[in-house]
This record gives C-alpha cells, structure tokens and sequence, in this order.
C-alpha cells in the first residue's frame, strides 16, 4: 500500500512538472483573445489554410475569450500572458499604449500577400489617433480597429414615441417610472451624461463634445452624478447583459445600451412581434471601438500581424458583421455594398466613413449599424480616465446607491445581541458549573478531613 | 492524545502554500495606492466611505437572514430525513443538491423567469429566495448527517429517566446536532457575502452586496482596493469567528454533563 | 399522521426547488434565445446541441469540467478528512488557528481567490494551466469537506481508534476499518459538495486557466452571457445533464429498496 502511495505521488508530480514546462512548437501555434461571439468560427479554419498558403508554415489557431477588459490586462501585465494577438476595447488601447505593453505590428507581407491593412476606414484612423500617449507616435502601427459603435436608446416602439426619446431627457419623464434599464457601465454613461449635462454650452459653442468626454473634470463628475440621481426614480436597473431579455419580454421600455446590444434586440424581438428601435439622443453620447493589438509578451508576432491582415479583408469583415451582428470598421466598397439594403427606404450620409467612394452621401442602409452623418457629429471618443478613475467609480458607486435601511439595522442589531448573549449565558453556565464543582470539592474534603479526624 | 495532531500537517502545508501566500501576495497589493507606493490610503478610504460600509454591513443583515431562514427550514429536514420513523426515502438527501450541478447563472435567470411568470417583484424578497435557494443544501447535509449517527441509546435512556417528547428533543436531540448546525451556519453565512451573482440578477443590480463592491473594484482596474476590501472583510469576519468558536470543547461532551 | 406531515414537508421543499428547473427543461424545447419566451414548441436546440455547433469547444469544456471536478473532490476529500482528524486532536489554541485559515477560502469572494492564486503561480514562475486550476479547486472544495467531517468526529466514540490499536491493527489499518466507516457519510457529503462547488466555479477558474487555452463548463458559459444572453443550447445540455442524473438517483433509491425488501 505504501508503495501504491509514493507512486501515485510520484506520478502526480511528474505530470505536475510536465504540464508546467510543456508547450508545442509555439512558432505553429497562434493565440487570440476575443470577446465572446465575437467572430465567425469558420474564419479560424480559413485562416490557418490562408497563412499556410502565404507563408509555407501551418499554423494551429488557439482561440480564446474573455468577458472583461481590466481582467483580461490583468492577466497579461502582471501574468504576462503570451496571447498573441488581443482585441481590447479602445479605453484599454489606451491604457496598454501608456503601459508600453503593446508592440508594433510588422506590416511587411512580402510581395505576394495582399495588405488588407489599408480598408479600414480613415474616420476610425483618426479617432484612432486621438488616443496617442505620446508626440509622434502613430497610433496605427499598434492597433488596427475591429469593430464600432455608439451608445444610445434602445426603446420599444409601441410603448414609447420616437419624440420622447429624441433627447436624454427622456429619463426623466415620469411616465417611463422603473422602465429605464441602464447599462452598467460606468465609461458610456458619463460620457453621454455629461454632454446632456453640459448641452447648453456645447450649443453655445463654449466646449466641444470631444474635450467634455476626454477631459475628466471633478465638476463635471459632479454634474453627472446630480443628474443621475434625479433620473433613479426611472431606472429599473442596472445591467450588463441581461437588459435584452428584459426588452424582449417588454418588461423593461427604454434600455440605455450600445448599438450592437441594440442590433441583436431588434432582429431577436422582430420574430416575436414585438418592435425595438435604436436613437441617439440629441445632446451627444460617445463612439467606441476596438482593435486588434499585439502585446509585447507574445511569441507569434508574424502570425499575429497576418491574423489581424486576414480580418481586415472585406469579405472577411463582412462575414464577421453577419454572424456577430456589430459594425466594422472597414470602409472599403465591397463592404458597402454588401450592407446596403434597397428594401430600406430612406438615405443616410455615410461619406464621413466610406470616404472617397460614390454614392455614400446617401446610402440605402441601417441607420443603427451606420450612424448618418449627423449623428456621429455628435458621438465622442472615449478615453482611459486614468487617474480620474477612482473617482468615477465612487460617483458611480454612489449613484447605484445603497440599500442599508433602518429595518435591516435593526434586525441586524437584534440579532448580534442575541449572539453575544447565547455566547456570554454559555461562558456564565461554565463559570457557574466551574464553581459549583469547586465549591462541592472543598465540602468534600472538608468532610473527609472531618471523618479522618474522627476515625 | 499523541502525535495524531499531525495528521493535519499535509493539509497545512497545502494551505501555507495555496491560501496563507497567496493571500499574502493580495495583502501586499492592498497597501500599495494608486502610485504603488506602500501606504494605508485603501484602508482610510474605505472607513471613510459611507456607501461600502453600509454596503458591508447591509450585506452581513442579509447573510444573518439567510442563515436563519436556512435553520429554519433546513433543520427540521434534517431532522425528518435523518428518522426511519418517518419513513423518507434514502436517496432524498441527494435530491436537495441535484439543482446545484445546474450553473448557477442559468439557475438564477430562470428563477428571474419564474418570479416573472408569478408576477412577484424582484428586489429584496427574490434577493433572499434566491440566497436562500443556493445555500439550503449547504445547511442540510451537515445537520442531516449529525443527525445520522446519534446515539439511539441516548435518547432511550432520557425517555426512560421520564423525559416527554419535548425535552427529550430540547436536551438531548438539540445539544447534539449543534455541530453539525455549527458547520451549516459558517458554511452558508460566510459565502453569502460575497455572492453577487445572485444579487446583480435578482434585483437588477439594485441591491449591491459586499462581493459586488470588491468584484466591481476588480474589474475596473482597481486592484489595490478591492485587494483592501476583501482583506478588510477576512479579518472582521474571521476575527468573529474566531473568538466565536469557544463552544467547541463543550461538544465534544456534548453538552451533557 | 407524523409521516405525512414529515414528506409533505420536504416535498413541498423540493417543489421549490426543482421549480426554476422544471422552467429550464420546459424552456429547452423551444425555440426563442431568451429564456422566458415561449415560441412554440420545437426541438431545434436538442439537435443543433448536438450538430456541434459550438460543437468541439462545449464538448472539450465538458470534458475539462468533469476531469477537473473529480480529481479536484478526490483529492479535497482525502486531504480534508485526515486534516480533519488531525485537527480534532488538536489543543484548542492550534485548533482555533487552523480552523480560522480553512475558512479562509471560504469567506474569500472567488474573485479574490482566483487572484490570488494567480499571483501565486506568477510569483513563482509558473504557467498557468492544468495544475494551477486543480491546486486553486482543491484549495476551496477541502474546507467543505473538513467542515463536513467534522461534526462526525465530534460524535464519533473517541476510544475505539485507541481500542483498535490496542487490539494490535496498525495505524492505517485502524483508519480504513475503524475510521473511516464512522466517517463515510461525512466524507461523501464532503465529496459531492467538492464536485457542486467545483462545476459551478467561475472566477477562480477565469484567473487560474492562464493562455493554455483550457475552458470549463462555467468559463464557457460567463464568457458567453455578455454578449448574446446565454447560449440557448444551455437548456438542453442542463436538462440532459439533470433528468440523466435524477434517472440514475432513481434506480439506485429503487435497487436499495429492493435489497431492503429481500432481506424481510
């Protein structure tokens, strides 16, 4: 039996050393993390038949997700992780560029591979480069986009009118009492909120939409956090992901989310007869992004580089719109005539993003996937809050608010006495019995001391 | 009583090197501030913040009231699964678990979907329902199995010192079983605070407990503070308990002489 | 009339319940991707469950789910009840240190714990994988599983041990024959509660899993919700994994009956 032991533990070591040392040829081997439902899973296979063809090298794609942002740069600044290519939100770009964590992508393919790079869309480009952390550096040599959006009202049609949602005020009508979910996050909410805050000024031409969300003041969290406060008796929830369903059911009328939330909602309700709809209020809200970038830690570079080439390509950005439902950032032609859609009747202005191309000043297309001009005018780039993120949180801390009533004080009172009394009547039923046997002691040999005298 | 105290020693070392360091490791991280620079700035920050505390203790009240709930009805059955005069089946003891091996995300959405179907609000009451749900079984098993192995002759003998029914239950059955309640309570009390799984589905978020403070400290990039909250809430409550523990040396008389 | 009190009881407990479940089971032969709305009754999830279309990934997180629960239930099991023991010979002030460090992953949210131990392992130098996730599991499940023996010990006769040894076995043989018999329910409730907690972890396993591309049930499931709602082919895979085993509750409640009716 003895034996059977030291062996058992024997071989568990052994695997446990094995599985910490062993890795494959790792030059064969790529690991992406993405969001979830994130990409066309048929891709992953294309890709590996694709790089072979391009470089005579196989490669195995090790596909990985995760579900939040600060957790996943967890992993890689302090766990230094070796994912190879990374597809953060733009905030966290941000943050990464700062931390130097990301490295260069090498855009040299050789003469026989298409570069793809080049599709995306030079409106992505520039707000890109708005996220520069230090003079000179080129933004693009780091992150290539992915997917983009904007923050708005997503509203039932039949329960709310369109007028009622034209402006974030809608959160305070009263009508709307519990039926505004709100997304729990806190980045998109005070960036729209602050524009509405700050509305009157912007239309004065006092401050830009762009400097209110990218300049972080304490006022201005102050604003916000008034705001939000009066609108609570409105808002139901907070949520993350499970304010579709709530829609869905028409449990919930308004939900504060983002345009790719709102896309899934739309399609998902039209088969149960119940119409959603996507506005963007008047005051402003904010356009987010992601990208691709290759942290420093990775050990597959070149195939990093020719995974974020491979989704760059049209048709490949295409698919991924279909299957995952948000918006690319490719702006090239095939990509506007694939979304394009005869049967919707009005026109919207998409040249600031199919720039350079005919006929995108009014195109036949969604409105929620592609924002009209107009609308996007008003949509900022969000930034990392970097040090004013405390302070953010707290504000948002406090908003959500707190559910310590007298009832609840008092039970807990109540009970904790009832503790601390069980326990001191414990420790006084010892010290009771201690003493009576002690007490029942000296009797007795007092006693016995007696008899022995006597005797 | 020898060297048999030893016998804890593997798990010991287990624990020195998978519970004591890493939490050490966290610990550290709970006295850097946002420079990373060694400070107390975590700690002051949270006996100064109004909302975590009443969110701390908010969530204890919950904890409490679940514990309760979870004697309340746990205990009595134990108590009627433990007794062949009852007559339950052997094989219900496993039921009570069997919904835990659902993922207990899917678990609470489809409790939302019920409290919706009966048309009940969420909020506090579906809050503790849905505590209560996840930490009945955590409370059973360990009463049922006391329960299991008492001394039949124990309570003969009380019957035929001329005991009636209730005292037999308040004197010799209730002292008895205390361990086995012991172990439910810090079972069920403990991990109730920081479960926020339930609490973000149940009331939409609008209840926060303590774990939803540190989790959500966590996510946000906040590592150093929600470091700090999670120590700062080991050391209260395991303080408690500590002391709390007294009653051990009394059980294992069991309570009877 | 006790007896029917006594059943009514538990049923109606169990009603309870068994009540979101029965909902999950209902739910999963329908079409609609939002739990709650019923579309009509089809079957479409039960086969494109098994079409594989997240197909490769579920099964390999499955696999992963149950590999690491028993091994992870195995070992706590073991580890805990001889920790147990130990710790029950202890004198109070030892026994009230260790007592305090079990509970500490315990108190500990998972976040925390799954943190930790990735500290740890990044402390070390270590890739996270395989072994970090069945350390970090066993390092949760094993306070259950000494809380769960405990009370047994503290109802157990302490002599017999003693008498054992006396009678000449060795201290091993003691435990298997002596020990471990008064023990066995306890372990087993310990036991199970290891495999519960372990299949529904999330956060320390999200942290302890590394880039080795290792994916459990609940880590598969997490990272879905945020984006689509949960993954609908959930409900059938639930309801299968929860009718199989209530199936096999069954027969054994029914064959234990059996015997128990053959021996009158």
């Amino acid at each position: 039996m003895k034996h059977r032991i030291s062996a058992f533990f024997i071989a568990l070591v052994a695997t446990f050393v094995m599985t910490a040392t062993a890795q494959n040829d790792r030059s064969n081997v790529l690991k992406v993390y993405n969001w979830a439902d994130y990409l066309d899973l048929e891709l992953i296979g294309e890709f590996e038949q694709w790089y072979e063809e391009q470089t005579g090298e196989p490669i195995k794609v090790m596909y990985e997700t995760f579900d939040i942002n600060e957790n996943m740069l967890t992993e890689i600044e302090i766990g230094q992780e070796d994912y190879d290519v990374v597809c953060p939100s733009e905030y966290i770009i941000e943050r990464m560029l700062r931390k130097n964590l990301l490295q260069p992508i090498n855009k040299d393919f050789g003469p026989n591979t298409p570069n793809w790079l080049g599709n995306v869309s030079p409106f992505v480009v520039d707000k890109f480069q708005q996220m520069a952390t230090q003079p000179g550096m080129q933004v693009s040599d780091y992150a290539i986009g992915f997917m983009w959006g904007t923050t708005g009202f997503l509203y039932n049609t039949r329960l709310v009118k369109p007028e009622e949602v034209e402006s974030w005020s809608a959160l305070y009508n009263e009508r709307f009492q519990e039926r505004i979910l709100m997304k729990d996050a806190f980045r998109d909410i005070y960036s729209v909120m602050v524009c509405y805050a700050n509305y009157q000024d912007i239309l004065d031409g006092k401050v830009s939409r762009d400097s209110l969300v990218a300049n972080i003041t304490d006022q201005n969290i102050y604003k916000v956090e008034d705001a939000l406060f009066r609108a609570k008796k409105q808002i139901a929830g907070w949520e993350v992901d499970f304010g579709k369903e709530r829609m869905t059911q028409e449990k919930a009328w308004i939900n504060v989310t983002w345009s790719g939330d709102a896309m899934w909602a739309i399609e998902e309700t039209a088969e149960l007869g119940v119409e959603l709809d996507y506005v963007v209020p008047k005051e402003g809200s904010n356009c987010w992004f992601d990208g691709w970038v290759i942290p420093v830690y990775a050990k597959n570079p070149k195939a990093a580089s020719y995974w974020i080439n491979f989704m760059c390509n049209s048709e490949n950005a295409v698919r991924n719109m279909n299957e995952i439902g948000y918006v690319s950032v490719i702006g090239t032609e095939e990509v506007m005539d694939a979304m394009t859609d005869d049967e919707i009747e009005e026109t919207y202005d998409l040249s600031y993003f199919f720039s350079g191309i005919d006929g995108a000043d009014s195109l036949h297309i969604n409105p929620v996937m592609y924002p009209d001009r107009s609308v996007i005018e008003r949509c900022a780039l969000m930034h990392d809050c970097a040090d004013k993120n405390e302070d953010m949180l707290e504000m948002w801390s406090r908003v959500k608010g707190n559910s310590l009533d007298t009832e609840m004080l008092t039970f807990i009172i109540v009970v904790f006495t009832a503790i601390l009394a069980a326990i001191a009547w414990h420790h006084f039923k010892k010290w009771r019995k201690r003493k009576m046997r002690r007490l029942r002691l000296k009797e007795f040999t007092k006693k016995m001391h007696d008899k022995g005298r006597h005797i | 009583m020898g060297k048999r105290s030893n016998w804890a020693l593997p798990y010991i070392i287990f624990m020195a090197i998978f519970v004591v360091a890493p939490l050490l490791l966290v610990g550290y991280y709970s006295f850097l501030d946002n420079e990373g620079a060694l400070s107390l700035y975590n700690f002051e920050k949270f006996c100064t913040s109004y909302d975590t505390i009443n969110t701390f203790i908010y969530s204890i009240g919950i904890a409490m009231m679940t514990t309760l709930i979870c004697i309340l009805i746990g205990y009595p059955a134990a108590y009627f699964m433990a007794n062949s005069e009852y007559g339950t089946p052997k094989v219900m003891a496993m039921l009570f678990i069997l919904p835990m091996w659902i993922n207990i995300l899917l678990r609470t959405l489809s409790t939302v979907a019920l409290f919706d179907f009966m048309k009940l609000p969420l909020g506090e009451g579906a809050l503790i329902f849905g505590m209560v749900y996840n930490f009945l079984p955590f409370m059973i098993y360990p009463i049922y199995n006391t329960m299991q192995k008492m001394d039949k002759s124990l309570i003969e003998a009380a019957q035929d010192l001329g005991a009636n029914r209730r005292r037999v239950f308040r004197d010799v059955i209730m002292p008895l079983s205390m361990p086995g309640v012991y172990s439910g309570v810090v079972m069920v009390f403990m991990p109730t605070i920081s479960t926020f799984a339930v609490s973000e589905l149940l009331t939409m978020n609008k209840i926060k407990l303590f774990g939803t403070t540190i989790q959500e400290n966590i996510n946000a990039g906040m590592l150093n503070y929600g470091a700090a909250l999670s120590l700062i809430m080991l050391i209260i409550i395991g303080l408690t308990s500590f002391f709390g523990s007294d009653d051990d040396e009394s059980n294992e008389t069991g309570g009877l002489l | 009339m006790k007896k029917f009190f006594a059943q009514a009881y538990l049923w109606l407990i169990l009603a309870v319940l068994y009540a979101p479940i029965l909902i999950i089971v209902v739910f999963s032969f329908t079409e609609a991707k939002v739990l709650g709305t019923w579309s009509g009754f089809s079957t479409k999830l039960y086969t494109s469950l098994f079409a594989g279309n997240a197909g490769q990934a579920l099964n390999d997180a499955i696999f992963n789910t149950l590999f690491i629960a028993l091994v992870a239930a195995v070992i706590s099991t073991i580890l805990g009840t001889i920790a147990a023991i130990g710790i029950y010979n202890m004198r109070q002030k030892e026994r009230r240190v260790v007592n305090f460090v079990n509970s500490i992953p315990m108190i500990n949210p998972d976040i925390i714990t799954g943190i930790s131990i990735f500290l740890l392992f990044v402390f070390l130098g270590l890739s996270r994988g395989m072994m970090s996730i069945i350390c970090a599991h066993i390092a949760f499940c094993t306070p259950y599983v000494v809380l769960s023996v405990m009370p047994r010990l503290m109802k157990m006769n302490p002599n017999i041990y003693e008498a054992a040894l006396d009678l000449g076995a060795t201290p091993f043989y003691a435990l298997r024959k002596v020990l471990m018999p008064e023990l066995w329910p306890g372990m087993i409730s310990g036991f199970i509660l290891s495999i519960t907690l372990s299949i529904d972890d999330f956060a320390v396993t999200l942290f302890t899993k590394g880039s080795s591309g290792i994916d459990t049930l609940s880590t598969f499931i997490y990272a879905d919700a945020r984006k689509g709602g949960l993954t609908p082919e959930l409900r059938p895979l639930s309801s299968i994994i929860f009718i199989s085993i209530l199936t096999l509750l069954l027969i054994i409640n029914y064959r234990a009956n059996k015997k128990v009716n053959n021996n009158k």
